[in-house]
C-alpha cells in the first residue's frame, strides 16, 4: 500500500503525459460529437430536401437565412438549397419536371402557378400542418386576389410569400430642376404624364441626354407588367369571355396608343436607348437617364449599389400610377409562393410544410432584410415600427392593394413573348398597332388551340 | 506448351508446318480478322458514346418530332400534324427565313474574309504574323463576353457611332432597327470566326509548293491569273472546309442573337436555334421543337451534300 502510495504520488505529468492526455481528449471529443448527434437525430429519420428559389440581393439571402436556421433546429432535416436567375428558375423548373430531377419544393412566381396546377405538378398543402385551423382561415390570412391563384377546388397549392405592386418612381431632383413639385404635380392622369414626361426630357438632337419616362424593353416580362395595367385601365382585357385573346379590340387599341404616346407624341422617351439589364431593370432610373421609371419596391441597398449620392441626398420616391380618370391609376401586382413538388414523397412533402411555416414565422425579419417588398399575409407585419417608419411605406403597401394581376393562363409564356415581339415593332420599327396586335392576338389564339389539343 | 506458343504465329506458316487440327479451328481467328478485331475494340468506347450522348438523343429527337410531349405527361402521337403546324405558323416561317439569311450571310462572309486575311498574312509584309495572333485573340474571349461587348459597342450612343458622327453619318440603331439588326448580327459572328478560318486558309497555303508560283509566272501569269489558276483551285478543298463547317456552325448560332438582340426587334433576328429553345423550353412543346429541329437538320443535310456535289465534280473536272 506504502509502496502503492508512493508510487502514485511519485507519478509526475510530463510534457508527454499531458500531449496524450490532451489527445485523447480531443480524440473523444470528436468521435463523441457526431455519436451525440446521430444518437439524437435518430429520434427522427433523416430527411434531405432540394428547395430552388431566385437571386436576389435581398431576397434570396433571406430564404437562405431561414432555412439554415430551420436545419439548426431540426437536425434531422438537409435542405439543399439552389438558386437560379429571376427569368431561368421557370425554365429550370419545366427540365426538372421532364427529366425527373425537379426539387421537392420551390418558390413559384405566381404567374407560373396555372400551368402547374394545371398539370397537376403542385401537391396541395395541409392548411393545418401550416398552424391555421381551415381553408376559410388560410385564404383569409392573405390578399384574397393573390391567394386566389393559388387555390383551386378548395385546395391550397401555394404559400404566399412576398407580393407586391409597382409604383412609378420619381427622380424628385429633376422635377424640382424643371420646376415642378414631387409632392404634388407628380402625373396622376395620362395627359398630365406625357406632358410631365416631355417637360423632364432633355435632348441634344437626335440623342436624349434625359429621358422624361422610361418604359423597360429588355425583357417580355416587364412589357407585360408595365402593359398590363394600361390595357385594364383602359377598359381592355387580355382574354375574352370565351378564351379568345382580346387584346386587338379597341380598348387594346387605345392603351396601346397611349402607351406608344409617350416616345411618338410626347417625345419623352427614347425606346432603343437603355442599360436596362435583367438583374437591374430599373437602371436608368438609378443612373438619372431618366426622371421617372415603373418598378416593383426598390430596396434602399439597390438604390445605393448605383448610386450612393440619390439614397444620401433622397431625391426620390415611388407615387401611384397615372389613371385614365386623375388619381384612380392602378399597376400590376405580382408575387410568390412557396410549393411542393407533387412527386416528392409524403415525408418530405411534410417537412417542407414545417419548413415553409418556419421560414414564414418572422415576418418582420423579412422586412428588415428585404424592405420594402412588401408581403402576401395581412397580419404580422404591417403593424410594426420597423415597418411604419421605412420611407415611403405608404405608397409601397398602397400600390399592392390597388393593383391588378398579370393575366392568370396556361399560355402566359407564349402571350408574354408575342406581346414583347408587338410592342417592339410598334416601338421600334414603327409598326402599325392594330395589325400588330392582330398578330399578338392570332399568335396567342394559336397557342391556346395548341394547348387544348393537347 | 507448344500450341500456346503457336496461337500467336500466322496461320499460313502454323499450316505448313503441321497439317489441319480440325478440332481446334474453331478458336483460332484469321490474322486479318484479328486485325480487325482489336481495331473495333479500340473504336468501340467512340462508337458507344456517340450512339448514347448523339445519334440517341437525334434519333429520339426525329420520334419526338411526330408526338406532342410538354415534358411532363408521357408523349402522345400526332402523325405528321407538328410539320403540318409549322408550314403555317409566320413565327417559324420568318425564324427559317432569318436562319438562312444568316447562314448565307455570316458563311460567305466568313470565307471571304477568312481567305482575304490569310493572303494578306501569307505576304512578306513585316509585322504580318503578329497580325494574325492580334487578331486570332477573338476567338480565345468567351463568346458571352464577345456578345455584351458588342452591345455596349452597338448602342445608338456606343463607339460605333461614334467613330460614324465626324463622317456625318447620324445616329444608327443598330441592333433595334429591323433592318440593321441581322447585319450587325453577321457582322459580330464575321469578327468573331473569320480569324479562325483565316488560320485554316493560311495553312493551306503554305502547303501550295512554290514551284507552281515560279512556274505559272515564267508564263507570264500575272497576280491575279495566279491566284484564279493557282491559289484558288489548290485551296479548293479548305474553301469547301470552310464553307461546310462555318454554315455548320452559322445553323447552330445561338447565344448571338440571344444575347445581343433577343431575337428582335420584334422578329428580325430570330433564329431557328432560338425559336427551338423557346418553343421547348418557354412553352413546354418537346414535340414541336423537336419537329422544327428536324427541318434544320434536314436542311444543314441538303446543304452538306450539295456542296460535297459540287465540289466533286469540279475536282473531277
Amino acid at each position: 500500500m506504502t509502496k502503492k502510495s508512493a508510487g502514485s504520488t511519485n507519478r509526475k505529468v510530463t510534457r508527454r503525459t499531458l500531449v496524450q492526455g490532451m489527445g485523447a481528449a480531443g480524440l473523444g471529443a470528436a468521435l463523441g460529437a457526431p455519436l451525440s448527434r446521430r444518437a439524437f437525430a435518430q429520434a427522427k429519420a433523416p430527411i434531405k430536401l432540394s428547395f430552388w428559389t431566385f437571386e436576389n440581393p435581398q431576397q434570396r439571402p433571406w430564404v437562405h437565412k431561414r432555412v439554415k436556421l430551420f436545419m439548426e433546429q431540426n437536425p434531422h432535416v438537409t435542405v439543399d438549397f439552389q438558386w437560379f436567375t429571376f427569368g431561368d428558375l421557370g425554365k429550370k423548373i419545366s427540365v426538372g419536371f421532364a427529366t425527373g430531377t425537379a426539387p421537392d419544393g420551390f418558390v413559384s412566381q405566381d404567374w407560373f402557378m396555372p400551368t402547374w396546377m394545371d398539370k397537376g405538378l403542385l401537391a396541395p398543402l395541409d392548411v393545418q400542418r401550416l398552424g391555421y385551423s381551415s381553408f376559410d382561415a388560410f385564404t383569409g390570412d392573405f390578399a384574397s386576389a393573390f391567394v386566389k391563384g393559388a387555390t383551386k377546388e378548395g385546395k391550397v397549392y401555394g404559400y404566399p410569400l412576398w407580393f407586391y405592386g409597382f409604383c412609378n418612381y420619381i427622380n424628385t431632383k429633376q422635377f424640382k430642376e424643371v420646376g415642378l413639385d414631387p409632392d404634388k404635380d407628380w402625373p396622376k392622369d395620362w395627359k398630365q404624364f406625357g406632358e410631365v414626361a416631355k417637360r423632364l426630357t432633355i435632348r441634344d438632337g437626335s440623342k436624349f441626354t434625359r429621358q422624361g419616362f422610361k418604359f423597360a424593353m429588355h425583357a417580355a416580362q416587364w412589357t407585360m407588367i408595365q402593359f398590363n395595367p394600361i390595357l385594364i385601365t383602359h377598359g381592355g382585357q387580355w382574354f375574352d369571355a370565351s378564351g379568345k385573346c382580346s387584346v386587338n379590340n379597341a380598348a387594346g387599341v387605345k392603351a396601346m396608343t397611349a402607351r406608344a404616346s409617350i416616345a411618338k407624341q410626347y417625345g419623352a422617351e427614347d425606346p432603343a436607348d437603355s442599360i436596362a439589364t435583367n438583374p437591374l431593370p430599373q437602371m436608368d432610373w438609378l443612373k438619372e437617364r431618366c426622371s421617372m421609371f415603373w418598378c416593383h419596391p426598390i430596396p434602399l441597398a439597390a438604390i445605393k449599389s448605383q448610386n450612393e449620392k440619390m439614397l444620401g441626398e433622397g431625391y426620390f420616391r415611388p407615387v401611384q400610377y397615372p389613371g385614365v380618370e386623375s388619381g384612380k391609376g392602378i399597376s400590376t401586382t405580382y408575387g410568390f409562393n412557396l410549393v411542393v413538388n407533387a412527386r416528392a414523397p409524403k415525408e418530405k412533402q411534410e417537412a417542407l410544410q414545417d419548413l415553409y411555416k418556419f421560414i414564414m414565422s418572422d415576418l418582420v425579419d423579412c422586412w428588415k432584410d428585404t424592405a420594402p417588398f412588401t408581403l402576401a399575409r395581412k397580419s404580422g407585419w404591417t403593424d410594426n415600427p420597423v415597418v411604419k417608419d421605412f420611407p415611403h411605406v405608404a405608397e409601397v403597401i398602397a400600390a399592392k392593394d390597388r393593383g391588378v394581376f398579370l393575366p392568370r393562363t396556361v399560355v402566359y409564356a407564349e402571350l408574354a413573348d408575342a406581346m414583347h415581339r408587338g410592342v417592339q415593332k410598334i416601338m421600334l420599327t414603327n409598326g402599325d398597332i392594330k395589325a400588330t396586335l392582330d398578330e399578338v392576338a392570332a399568335e396567342v389564339d394559336r397557342a391556346s388551340a395548341a394547348y387544348k389539343k393537347g | 506448351m507448344a500450341s500456346i506458343l503457336t496461337t500467336n504465329q500466322a496461320p499460313g506458316r502454323d499450316a505448313a508446318r503441321r497439317p489441319a487440327r480440325p478440332a481446334r479451328r474453331g478458336w483460332r481467328l484469321h490474322y486479318s480478322r484479328r486485325i480487325q478485331l482489336w481495331g473495333a475494340s479500340f473504336v468501340l468506347p467512340t462508337l458507344l458514346f456517340f450512339a448514347v450522348f448523339k445519334y440517341g438523343p437525334m434519333i429520339w429527337a426525329v420520334e419526338l418530332s411526330f408526338t406532342s410531349y410538354d415534358m411532363v405527361s408521357p408523349p402522345r402521337s400526332l402523325g405528321l400534324e407538328n410539320f403540318e403546324n409549322l408550314a403555317t405558323d409566320p413565327i417559324f416561317r420568318e425564324s427559317l427565313f432569318n436562319t438562312i439569311v444568316y447562314i448565307a450571310g455570316s458563311t460567305v462572309l466568313i470565307t471571304l474574309v477568312g481567305l482575304g486575311l490569310a493572303l494578306a498574312i501569307n505576304t512578306a509584309v513585316p509585322g504580318a504574323r503578329y497580325c494574325m495572333s492580334a487578331m486570332f485573340l477573338t476567338n480565345l474571349m468567351p463568346i458571352l463576353a464577345v456578345c455584351l461587348v458588342w452591345r455596349f459597342l452597338l448602342h445608338p450612343y456606343g463607339l460605333m457611332n461614334q467613330l460614324l458622327e465626324p463622317f456625318g453619318i447620324d445616329r444608327v440603331d443598330w441592333l433595334t432597327d429591323s433592318r440593321t439588326a441581322m447585319p450587325a448580327i453577321i457582322f459580330v459572328t464575321v469578327w468573331r470566326f473569320a480569324p479562325y478560318f483565316m488560320v485554316v486558309f493560311l495553312a493551306g497555303l503554305l502547303a501550295i509548293p512554290d514551284d507552281y508560283y515560279e512556274a505559272a509566272q515564267l508564263d507570264g501569269a500575272n497576280a491575279a491569273r495566279r491566284f484564279w489558276h493557282v491559289t484558288l483551285p489548290l485551296l479548293a478543298p479548305m474553301i469547301f472546309f470552310v464553307i461546310v463547317v462555318s454554315a455548320l456552325l452559322s445553323a447552330r448560332i445561338f447565344l448571338m442573337p440571344y444575347i445581343i438582340t433577343g431575337g428582335g426587334p420584334g422578329n428580325a433576328t430570330r433564329v431557328l436555334s432560338m425559336l427551338i429553345y423557346e418553343t421547348g423550353f418557354s412553352y413546354m412543346k418537346m414535340g414541336r421543337a423537336a419537329a422544327i429541329s428536324v427541318v434544320l437538320f434536314t436542311i444543314m443535310m441538303v446543304f452538306t451534300f450539295l456542296q460535297m456535289r459540287i465540289f466533286m465534280s469540279r475536282e473531277q473536272v
